[in-house]
C-alpha cells in the first residue's frame, strides 16, 4: 500500500478510486476490487496505466460501493460485478462514462477529486475546512459565489431560526479546532442562552503553536469561508458584531481578509439587512502582537479590551461574560470553516465523517523528519501511520521513525508502538498526547528526545505572561534542569524532580499554558526515559544532537593535512604536518570546525 | 420582500458570468500558488512571468492565484487546468521553469512530466 504513494514516477490520467469504507466493504467492494483484477486481465489493461486506489469511507455509503473514475472525477453508485466491465469498456478504454450509473455528486467529493483525486498525497485526505483552499482565488469574491459561497448563510437566514441553527450544529457533533474540543453546539447554546445587552463573536486566528500554520492558510486560502461562519454563528447567537483577532505576523492573510470583508460588504453580505433579510452583523480585525498566551481565550479578550493580555481564571466562562462583560462565542478559525458546510451538507452527513466522539476532519501541519512535509486535512479516525507514511511519504534517507509530537508546546511524544492510534480528541489523549491545534512534528533517530523536550519548554518558559507562580517559576525550574542535562552536567534524581515539578505545575496554574507547558517534558520521560538516564548516568546523547555531550576524536584515515588544526579556535589540535593529528578534550570546545574541515573523514564523534 | 436564498442565487448568476466574461472558459486555466509560503518559495516572481506571458499576447488562458494547497516542500506550484484532462500540478516552479511551461505546454500543449508533482 504505502508503496504504491511512493511511486512518484508515473502520472496516471486514468484512475479508478475505489471506496472500501465499512459501508462498502459491507455491500461488496471487496469483491469488486477482485473482480476489478479480472477485468483488467480480460481487457489487457495494466495497473500501470490505469491507477487504482482504495479511498476509504467516501460518505456515500447508502449508495456504495461507490466509485470514482477518472477521467472526469465520475462518481458511481451501486456499482455492481456485472457493472464493472461496462466501466471498464466505455469510461476506461473508450473515456465515455457510463451515465446510468452516474449518481448524484456531493459538491465537496466532486470538486475534491477533480483537483487532488489522482495523487498520492490527497488520496487519503478528505478537505471540509480547506475545500476551497488552493483550488480559488482567495481574492475574488466571484471565486467563492461561483462555488456556492454564502449560500448556506442565505439558508439560515431564509428558513432557520437561531435555535435551528443551534441545534444543527449541536447534532454535527463538531468540536472546537483550537485545541480543547469543546462541543461547539454546546458553547454556541450557551452564549445564545446568555442574557446580555449586546453579544460578540470572535475568531481565534492568533495561531501561537512554533510550526504551525493551518489557520494561516485557511484565512489566505479562502477568506469566505471563514467569514461566512462567522456570520452564521452571530445570527445563531444573536450578536451584532464579530471580531477577527489575528496576529499581525500574518500581513497577507490579514489583507486578504480586510479584502473579503470589503467585498462582503459591498456585495450586502456584511452589514445592516443582510441579503435583504432583518438580520444586522459586521465584522472587524484586531491585531494581535503575537503571544502565545493571547491565543487563550480570556487573555485574548483582554488584549481586544486593550489590557494586557493575561488571562483569568474562568468560569465565568466567554459564553456568559466574556468582551467587555457581554456573553461572547469565540471559536477557533478552523471550527469557524466547517460551519458553511454543516449547514449545505448537513448534520447528518458531517456526522457521518469521523469516529464516534470527533466527527468530521482535522487539518495537520506536518513538518520535520517526513518527506512530503505540509498541510493536510484528514477525516477523523485515520491513524498516525497513515499521515506520515501514507500521506507523508515516510522519513526521508530511510531514516528511522522515532516519535511524533502532537499538539505543539501543550502536546506529547509517541513512539512507534502508538503509531496505529486513530486521530481523535480522546484517543490521542489516552496514549498521552493531545490533539491540539494541529501541529505534527514527526522525529527521526536523529534527534534528541531531551533535546525536543527542552526545545518546547524553552518555548512556554519565554512566553508564560508570569500572572501565576506556578508557572512563571516552574517552568524556568524546569528548563533549568533539562538544559543542564543536555549539557552534561544532569544529576541523579533529575528526572524524579522534572516529573515532580511538572505534576505540580499542570495543577497548579491558572490558565491552559501552564496546565500544559509540562506535557512535552513528562511524555518523552515516560516513553523514551531511558534517553534521559544515559544523559544523566552516561554523559551520552545517542543521536549526537547534544553538542556538549560529544567528544571528538580523530581516526587513522588523517593524513595529517593540518585543516583541522587550523581551523580550531581553541588550539586543541595537536600534530605535525603528515602525521596523524589528535584532539585534547580537556581543551576541546565541541564547536565542530575540526570535523566541518576535514575532508578525509577522519574526525569522529563519539 | 426578496429572500436571501433567492438573492444569493442571483448573485451566483452574475458571479459565474463575470468569471466567464474574464476568460474562465478558456481552453486553460492557469492557478499560481500565491500564499505566504509561496510567496517565500518566488511564487511572486513566477506569477509576474505569466501576466507578462499574457500582456504580451499569450492568449486562450484564463490566469489566477490560488492559496496554499499543502505541498510545501513542493513549492511554488503552478496548476494548468484544461477541460476534461487532469489538472497538471507543477512543483519548485523557478523562473526558467515557468518559461518553459509557457512555451512548452501553454503554447504547445506538452506536458513537462519531469515537473510534475504526483
Ligand atoms: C496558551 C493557550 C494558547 C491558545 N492558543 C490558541 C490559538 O492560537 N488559537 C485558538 O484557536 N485557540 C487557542 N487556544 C484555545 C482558546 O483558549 C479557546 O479554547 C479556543 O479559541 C476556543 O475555540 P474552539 O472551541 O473553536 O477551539 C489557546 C489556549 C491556551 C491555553
Amino acid at each position: 500500500m504505502a508503496e504504491k504513494y511512493k511511486r512518484d514516477d508515473v502520472v496516471a490520467a486514468r484512475v479508478i478510486t475505489l471506496c472500501d469504507g465499512p459501508g462498502c466493504m459491507h455491500k461488496g467492494s471487496k469483491e469488486l476490487l477482485s473482480a476489478l483484477k479480472d477485468g483488467f486481465r480480460e481487457k489487457g489493461l495494466s495497473y500501470r496505466d490505469v491507477k487504482v486506489n482504495l479511498s476509504g469511507c467516501l460518505g456515500m455509503c447508502a449508495r456504495g460501493p461507490v466509485m470514482i473514475v477518472n477521467p472526469g472525477y465520475t462518481i458511481y453508485g451501486n456499482v455492481g460485478k456485472a457493472d464493472l466491465e461496462e466501466i471498464l469498456e466505455e469510461h476506461i478504454i473508450k473515456g465515455k462514462p457510463v451515465a446510468r450509473l452516474v449518481i448524484e455528486e456531493n459538491h465537496l467529493y466532486n470538486k475534491f477529486f477533480r483537483v487532488f483525486g489522482d495523487v498520492g498525497f490527497f488520496g487519503k485526505q478528505m478537505r471540509i475546512a480547506l475545500r476551497n483552499c488552493g483550488i480559488i482565488d482567495p481574492e475574488s469574491i466571484d471565486d467563492y459565489l461561483a462555488l456556492r459561497g454564502y449560500e448556506a448563510l442565505a439558508r439560515v437566514l431564509s428558513s432557520m431560526s437561531p435555535e435551528e441553527v443551534v441545534e444543527e450544529v449541536k447534532r454535527s457533533g463538531l468540536r472546537g479546532r483550537g485545541g480543547a474540543g469543546f462541543p461547539t453546539g454546546l458553547k454556541w447554546d450557551f452564549t445564545r442562552k446568555a442574557a446580555g445587552e449586546k453579544k460578540y463573536v470572535i475568531c481565534n486566528a492568533d495561531e501561537g503553536d512554533p510550526g504551525a500554520f493551518m489557520d494561516r492558510s485557511a484565512i489566505e486560502g479562502d477568506p469566505h469561508t471563514v467569514l461566512e461562519g462567522i456570520i452564521i454563528g452571530g445570527y445563531a447567537v444573536g450578536a451584532s458584531r464579530g471580531i477577527i483577532y489575528i496576529r499581525a505576523e500574518y500581513p497577507l492573510a490579514i489583507r486578504r481578509l480586510e479584502k473579503a470583508i470589503k467585498d462582503a460588504r459591498e456585495h450586502g453580505i456584511i452589514g445592516e439587512n443582510i441579503l435583504g433579510s432583518d438580520f444586522s452583523f459586521d465584522v472587524e480585525i484586531k491585531l494581535g502582537a503575537g503571544a502565545f498566551v493571547c491565543g487563550e481565550e480570556t487573555a485574548l479578550i483582554h488584549s481586544i479590551e486593550g489590557s494586557r493580555g493575561m488571562p483569568r481564571p474562568r468560569p465565568p466562562f466567554p459564553s456568559v461574560s466574556g468582551l467587555f462583560g457581554e456573553p461572547t462565542l469565540i471559536n477557533n478559525v478552523e471550527t469557524w470553516a466547517n460551519i458553511p458546510v454543516i449547514i449545505m451538507d448537513g448534520a447528518d452527513w458531517f456526522s457521518s465523517v469521523g469516529t464516534e466522539k470527533s466527527k468530521g476532519t482535522k487539518v495537520f501541519a506536518v513538518a520535520g523528519k517526513v518527506r512530503n512535509t505540509g498541510l493536510v486535512e484528514v477525516p477523523m479516525g485515520t491513524t498516525l501511520r497513515e499521515i506520515i507514511f501514507d500521506i507523508g511519504g515516510g522519513i526521508p534517507e530511510d531514516k528511522k521513525f522515532k516519535a511524533v509530537q502532537t499538539g505543539g508546546p501543550s502536546g506529547g511524544c509517541l513512539p512507534e508502538e502508538y503509531l496505529d492510534t486513530p486521530i481523535d480528541y480522546e484517543s490521542l489523549a489516552r496514549a498521552g498526547s493531545i490533539m491540539g491545534s494541529g501541529g505534527m512534528i514527526v522525529i527521526d533517530e536523529d534527534s534528541c528526545m531531551v533535546g525536543i523536550a527542552r526545545f518546547f519548554l524553552e518555548f512556554t518558559q519565554n512566553e508564560s505572561c508570569g500572572k501565576c507562580t506556578p508557572c512563571r517559576e516552574g517552568t524556568k525550574r524546569m528548563l533549568e534542569i533539562l538544559t543542564r542535562i543536555t549539557e552534561g552536567r544532569g544529576m541523579e534524581g533529575d528526572i524524579e524532580k522534572l516529573e515532580r515539578l511538572g505534576k505540580t505545575i499542570k495543577k497548579a496554574s491558572l490558565c491552559g499554558l501552564g496546565q500544559s507547558a509540562p506535557n512535552p517534558v513528562l511524555s518523552t520521560i515516560k516513553n523514551f526515559r531511558e534517553e534521559y538516564e544515559e544523559h544523566i548516568k552516561e554523559k551520552k546523547c545517542r543521536s549526537g544532537e547534544c553538542r556538549n555531550l560529544l567528544e571528538y576524536y580523530i581516526t587513522e584515515d588523517c593524513v595529517g593535512c593540518t585543516a583541522c588544526k587550523k581551523v580550531c579556535p581553541a588550539g586543541a589540535v595537536t600534530g605535525s604536518p603528515r602525521e596523524r593529528h589528535a584532539i585534547d578534550i580537556e581543551k576541546c570546545i565541541k564547536c565542530g570546525q575540526c570535523l566541518a574541515a576535514c575532508k578525509f573523514n577522519a574526525v569522529k564523534t563519539a | 420582500m426578496v429572500k436571501p436564498i433567492d438573492n444569493i442565487k442571483k448573485k451566483r448568476a452574475e458571479a459565474v458570468n463575470r468569471i466567464i466574461g474574464k476568460g474562465y472558459l478558456s481552453t486553460k486555466r492557469v492557478y499560481v500558488g500565491m500564499a505566504t509560503c509561496e510567496i517565500a518559495a518566488g511564487s511572486k516572481e513566477i506569477m509576474q512571468i505569466f501576466e507578462e506571458a499574457v500582456r504580451k499576447g499569450l492568449t486562450d488562458v484564463y490566469l489566477s492565484q490560488k492559496g496554499c494547497a499543502g505541498r510545501c516542500n513542493l513549492e511554488p506550484t503552478v496548476e494548468v487546468i484544461e477541460e476534461g484532462k487532469i489538472p497538471v500540478k507543477y512543483g519548485k516552479v523557478d523562473p526558467e521553469r515557468a518559461r518553459e511551461i509557457i512555451e512548452r505546454h501553454l503554447k504547445k500543449g506538452e506536458i513537462i512530466e519531469e515537473w510534475v508533482i504526483k
